[in-house]
Formats: structure tokens, sequence, C-alpha cells
């Protein structure tokens, strides 16, 4: 692919971002990528639940699009020149715009209430409530003549004497909807980068691993360790997997069949990081209770960084009890 | 919070309701897994909807149509809700300028509540519009403070700029280039000792409701916070008047099974002491003299002198105060816990020096609180209780609910008057009057869980932060004896 055409990772303190909505859409749906949320969701600021942008990339997440060709790193400590003074004004003006027209959309909102609000409070509404009102007094007033066989109670008088009291609800309606002021307006404070006019990723832009470990930019994989974690996460990608971090389930990661939006994972992965290291009759019998406490399998990954291949080994209760 | 920073805008308003498919969307009320779904900015204050269950798996070839229908839907709904724009009133938002060469934000206009925890004042020299250098205090935030505004949308952050831009719209200041998140998280991380990792624990407390500081003030001017009192040496030493009516008390109770058992001699307690109130006279005393291998953590731990220290990554870097603790900026209280913030995947488990050093400067921890509203939880306790008391007429659940009285409540006070009198013969026919409410001894498994001194630590991998404390326990003091 075209490195133009490639989805931006941006790179900061060697950390990975995805920053903008429609490449995280691209990532996950068509890379099986997901990234994870870290930022704070505007509006729902005061939980954790829900997490907004910036997507963090995983050091194997990034690692693993840049080699694919899907993305490429920005280095975006450098992207951020300053603004003449021309496109200041630009950006100026569209805000100006923005606010004008917000603006518009109240005045056109604060107009289709108020007909609402006047509908309650309408010549036709009050004649509908009056006549409403003066069937339950007739009613009242059939009962109580049945009562009393006709005692003399003029409806017309009884009628005239019960107007005050609907008058008197009517007037303590609040009937003026609260009228938008111009000087409110909301102020949107953008969270990628790529809405100014002035930012330049293209000048530091590396479409390949070296080439950002070159320009220190970016260190993984860096070690034995790293070689490992990143052979079992790209054999695991390949096969169709989608993984996610498994440092809470006391793994390396989560394996699931499906986008994990919707579906659970089998399998909590370890990697090991030599095919000749020995694992203890210990470490066999705690990931096979964690993975019978966690409904997952536990998969042992052995990464032989010689042949670069990756040999799993699953375990499961017997069931012998 | 702020009402303003949580209102959804007339623009999210509009574009969500145009929208038919959402009809659908929120009235479907199956349980998902983080169902984004149910967080569409329709609603006018959108609710967080509870966790459900997912699927097993996709059927074969990638699921079947309705499957991909549920996957497209909820990924529709995380897209959308993540593409809310982040905006605020202008009566509302606050104005700062990033200035990299300190790696500060000082704030030009404050506003919202969020302010009352954050920033400090520095007094810094300022060019007047005469010319002259004055030295005037202003508002200043630090790196993740200001991240944090910006991201939440209460700040509007310029960058510091050598070019004049002029103010020629709508914001009531403008000193530099207007900044996005995404060039707050890329400039400010990595300034002034900041890292991602830290930064996401704290934007964590912070959505929590904590008010967060730094542990290590990063200039002269930040506000330190207070240190912590002195604990008391009372719950230490074993002339304590705490200690001494606990022990007095624990014998009594003996002392009475004793009666009623009949039983003359315990084994257990082989020693009779008629001095009660003598200090150098008890099991606990005559235990610590057998002690003579010192032991405890009191006793230091051995550091061989030619061993050269590396920088220990577990220092306690954030302070954190509970929302109901009265906070004020300038001169914070004592905090009511300390974090340190790791890397997963490059720290590995702190040395026994490393946690000692957190120890020593950590303050000692009060004694767990007895559970007295939770009966069904303190049922064990509750329960031995009764059986030490011979009270035919004290029904259980009163028992339980009350445990603190249930040595001197009232309704058993013709019982006690003839244990009281039965002891005082014992007692060499002294008048011992026994403590009229006896402080009870807390749990000694849950003094011993909670430890005498806490460390707490969040760890945080590729941007998944677990928190897990080490409890120092005190196995060679109360409430053993």
């Amino acid at each position: 692919m075209n490195p133009q055409h490639r989805i931006p990772i941006r790179v900061a303190n060697k950390r990975a971002y995805v920053w903008d909505v429609d490449d995280l859409d691209k990532i996950r749906s068509e890379h099986r990528i997901c990234g994870l949320l870290v930022g704070t969701l505007p509006h729902l600021s005061q939980q954790n639940v829900f997490l907004g942008l910036p997507a963090q990339l995983s050091p194997e997440e990034a690692t693993l699009l840049v080699e694919k060709e899907y993305a490429v790193f920005v280095d975006d400590t450098n992207a951020y020149p300053e603004p003449s003074l021309g496109q200041f004004q630009q950006w100026c003006a569209e805000q100006q715009r923005y606010i004008k027209h917000q603006q518009e959309i109240l005045k056109s909102e604060s107009t289709k209430p108020s007909d609402v609000a006047q509908l309650a409070v309408s010549e036709a509404a009050v004649r509908k409530r009056k006549e409403r009102e003066l069937k339950r007094q007739q009613k009242a007033l059939e009962l109580r003549g049945i009562q009393e066989d006709g005692g003399g109670v003029d409806v017309e008088s009884f009628q005239l004497a019960s107007t005050p009291s609907v008058e008197v609800e009517h007037s303590i309606r609040p009937t003026t909807p609260s009228t938008s002021e111009p000087s409110h307006y909301n102020i949107s404070i953008a969270a990628s980068s790529s809405v100014l006019s002035w930012y330049d990723p293209d000048s530091c832009t590396f479409p390949t691993i070296e080439a950002a470990q070159a320009a220190d930019i970016w260190d993984f994989p860096s070690n034995i360790k790293d070689r490992a974690r990143y052979g079992v996460f790209k054999d695991l990608w390949e096969q169709g997997y989608f993984l996610g971090g498994g440092i809470r389930f006391g793994g390396d990661y989560l394996v699931y069949p499906g986008d994990p939006l919707r579906y659970h994972s089998h399998f909590c992965a370890t990697v090991i990081e030599s095919p000749t290291y020995a694992i203890h009759p210990m470490e066999i019998v705690a990931h096979g209770r964690l993975g019978t406490a966690t409904k997952k399998t536990h998969l042992l990954c052995g990464w032989d960084d010689e042949q670069k291949t990756v040999s799993y080994l699953s375990i499961e209760w017997a069931g012998f009890g | 919070m702020d009402d303003n920073l949580e209102k959804p805008t007339a623009e999210l308003k509009a574009e969500a309701g145009d929208d038919l498919a959402e009809e659908d969307q929120s009235s479907g009320d199956e349980d998902q897994g983080l169902d984004w779904t149910k967080l569409m900015p329709k609603a006018a204050r959108p609710v967080i909807p509870k966790r459900g269950d997912k699927e097993y798996e996709p059927s074969k070839k990638g699921g079947s149509g309705l499957q991909q229908h549920i996957l497209q839907r909820s990924r529709n709904a995380m897209f959308e809700a993540l593409r809310a724009d982040r905006t605020i009133s202008n009566k509302s938002l606050s104005y700062g300028t990033w200035h990299p060469s300190i790696a500060r934000v000082s704030v030009t206009v404050a506003r919202g509540t969020v302010m009352g925890t954050i920033g400090h004042s520095v007094p810094r020299e300022t060019v007047m519009p005469n010319g002259n250098l004055k030295t005037q205090k202003r508002l200043e935030l630090l790196p993740e403070e200001a991240i944090y505004l910006i991201e939440r949308g209460s700040l509007l952050c310029w960058k510091e700029s050598e070019m004049e831009y002029l103010n020629e719209c709508i914001f009531e200041s403008v000193s530099g280039s207007p900044m996005t998140v995404q060039q707050a998280y890329t400039e400010m991380i990595g300034k002034e000792d900041l890292t991602m990792d830290r930064y996401q624990v704290y934007a964590y407390l912070k959505r929590l409701g904590y008010a967060v500081t730094r542990t290590k003030p990063p200039s002269i001017f930040y506000p330190t916070a207070a240190p912590y009192p002195l604990s008391s040496t009372a719950s230490f030493s074993p002339l304590s008047i705490v200690g001494r009516i606990s022990a007095l008390f624990s014998s009594w109770i003996s002392k009475i099974s004793f009666l009623f058992l009949r039983n003359t001699f315990n084994w257990w307690r082989p020693l009779q002491f008629s001095n009660w109130f003598k200090k150098d006279k008890n099991y606990a005393f005559i235990f610590r003299s057998l002690r003579f291998i010192p032991s405890g953590n009191k006793v230091p731990i051995y550091i061989p002198p030619e061993t050269k220290l590396p920088l220990s990554p577990y220092e306690p870097f954030f302070n954190l105060y509970k929302p109901p603790t009265p906070f004020r900026k300038s001169a914070p209280p004592p905090p009511d816990y300390q974090m340190v913030v790791v890397n997963a995947r490059t720290t590995p488990m702190p040395s026994l020096r490393e946690l000692t050093a957190i120890y020593d400067n950590a303050p000692e921890l009060l004694p767990p609180q007895r559970r007295v509203r939770n009966p069904p939880q303190a049922q064990g306790v509750s329960y031995k209780k009764s059986a030490t008391n011979p009270n035919p007429n004290a029904l259980p659940d009163t028992q339980s609910q009350k445990p603190d009285q249930s040595t001197a409540s009232p309704s058993q006070s013709s019982e006690k008057s003839s244990i009281i009198s039965g002891l005082a013969s014992w007692f060499h026919r002294k008048p011992a009057p026994p403590p009229a409410k006896p402080q009870r001894k807390p749990n000694p498994f849950a003094v011993l869980r909670q430890g005498k001194k806490t460390a707490i630590i969040a760890t945080v991998d590729a941007g998944t932060i677990n928190i897990f404390r080490f409890a120092q326990g005190a196995f060679e003091v109360d409430p053993w004896f």
C-alpha cells in the first residue's frame, strides 16, 4: 500500500496513539486491532467505565500494523510548526463560523419549543380544560340533584363561581419559555490535530520499524523478551484472533475469537521466551486454577527465537474428581 | 460537577435527532458487555449502562448475519460516542498558556469547581505594559493537571509563541497558537517527570473524584503536604493505659470462664498476678522479656555497607485526598493515601528495602474498625462473645447488633453484679472496679491483614491500570498479647 494512504499512528514518548475515529474504525474492523481507549470522554468526564480518545496501541499492536504496511509512524513531537498569521486568522474565522452556526441552531430550536409551550396554554387547550371541569361539576351536580331532588341549585351560578379557580391555575403556569441569549455559545476543543491547517505530519513520517528505530522514536522490540512477545502476538493475530492485554487475568494476552466488544476470550496466553525454558508444576497448577476461575483455558506459548516459530500448550483441569 | 460540562450541545442534539436507526438501538435492552449502544448522545443526560453478557464465539465465517449486525451496531455506537465534540459553554471555559521552557501552564482565566483542587500559585516576573518587570503571583498547572483539564474540555490552552496573534474573535484571551488534546498529550507528557503511565493513573483518580497532588514538590513554590502527625507511642508501649485495660479485660474474661467452669487453674495461664496495676506484672511483659532475638519492623533491615543503592522506581509519586477530605490547595493536609506508579512490563517486584523505604515515610494505620452495622459480617465474633457470656436471656440478634455493649449492657446488670462480686472475692478481696465500658480489642486477624503500614502501587501495562497494596504486618506486637 502506498505510504500516503496508510493509517497514521502518532508516536510520542515511544508510545503509539490513534487520534482519529475513522482510523480506529479501520484498524478494528479491517485489521482486528483494538487498542485501548485511555482518554476522558467529553461530557462523561467523571467515570472510568467508558473512556474516549486517544486509543493507545500496545507496542505489539503498533509494530504489527506498521510491519504489515497498514500504518505508518508519525513522530508527533515534530509535527507542530508555528502557525502563520494567515493560518491563525483562518482558524479564528472557522471558530467564528462554528459559533454562528450554533446560534442559528439555537434560534431555530428556541422557536420550535416555544410553539409547543404555547400550545399547552393556548385558547383551545384552556377551553378544553374548562369543558372537562364543567362536565365533572355537572356530574357532581346531577348526583347531588338526585340526592336533593332538584333542591333549587342554579347550574349557571355554580359554573360562574368555579371559573376563577381555573383562571388562577392558568396564571401560575410558566408561560414564557426561556429566551436564548446570543452571548451564550459553546467553544469546541478539538481532540485530533489533523483539523489544524498547520499540522504537518508528512515531514516526520516513518513507514518502517527500522526507520522509526533509527530516528529514535520507537524501540520495540528491543530484546529477546520483546521479540518473544511480538512473535506470539503476531502468530495468534495471523490465525484470526483478536488480542487484548492479559494483565488483569495473570497472563500476557487475552485471546478472543471475535471482536472483544461482543465475545468473551477463550484463552489467557502466557509468553515463554525459549523452548527450553523449564516450567515448574506449581506454575501449571497456578495457571490451571486461574484459567478455571476465569472460565478460560490457559495457553502457554513457547517462542523459538532461532526458528521464529511458536508452539502452544493449553492447560485445563483434568476433572478426575 | 460542572453542569455545563456534562450537557451535550445543541449540535449534538441536532445530529442525534435525525438518525432513525438510533430509535431501535435505544429500545433494545439485551445485555451486552460494555454496551456502547446505550451511550448514544441522544438522551439529554446519558446514563452509564451496566455491563452485561457477551456471546461465546462467532459462528463460522466471521459470525452469522445477526451477530455481525449486533457487532456493527455496537461498534457504531462506540465510534459515535467517540466522535462527540468536546464542547463547553464560553461562560465556564478557563484559559491558559503552555510554557514548554518551564513545563507549566499559566492560567489566565480560571473558572469552575474543578479548579478548586488543581494548580498552585507561583510568583513570576512579568513584563508590565510600561516595560517594567514586576513580580506577580499567578496560577500555574503541572503538565498532568493541564492535560486533564484540556481533555475534559474545561481549559483552552494556547502554546506560548514569539508571534503576536491578535484576538480577532470570541475568545477572552489569546496568548499563542491553539492546542488540541493530541498536541497536549504529545508535548506535555515527558515533561517534569510525567510519564504516560503516571498521567493515566492521575486521570483515573481524578475521574473518580480524588484530589491528587505530587508527593515530591517539583519546585519550591509547589505546596508541600502537611506531614503526618507523629504517631503516639501509646499503641506500642506495653505501659499504655489502653494496653493495660485490654490486658486486664482479657484476663477478666478468662476469669469469668474459670468461675463458671469451676476451674481454679488454667494450664495456659499458670501464673497469677495479684498486683493488677503494676506495670511489669503481666504475661505480655514476661513474653517480651523472653524474646532475646530482636524482631519486628522497628529493627532496621541490614544493608551491607558497600552496596550502592540504585534509584528506586518505588517512590510515592501522587498524594491522594478523598473527596470529603477538606482540601486547600495552598496548604494541603496530610494525604489520605500515597501512591507509587510503575510500569508493569519493566519494573520487577519491589525489594524489601524499597518497601521498607515506603513504610518508613508512611503513617501508622489505625486499627481496623469493628463492623458494627453489619451484623451478618460480625456474626462469628458475636457468637464467641455470647458463648463467654452466660446470660440466657440475651437475645442472639441484639447481641450481634450491638457487640460493643454486650459486656456492659444494662439488661445484664443483675447478672453482672453477681459476676463482679464473685470477681471481687477472687481478687483477694480487693475492690477491683471493672471498667464500665471496656474497649474491645479488634479482631487480631483483621489487624494483621490490614498491617501497621501500607504501600499502594499502581502498575500500568500499555494502558491497563492495576492498583494493589502491600501491608507491613506486625506479628510481634498487638493484638496477640
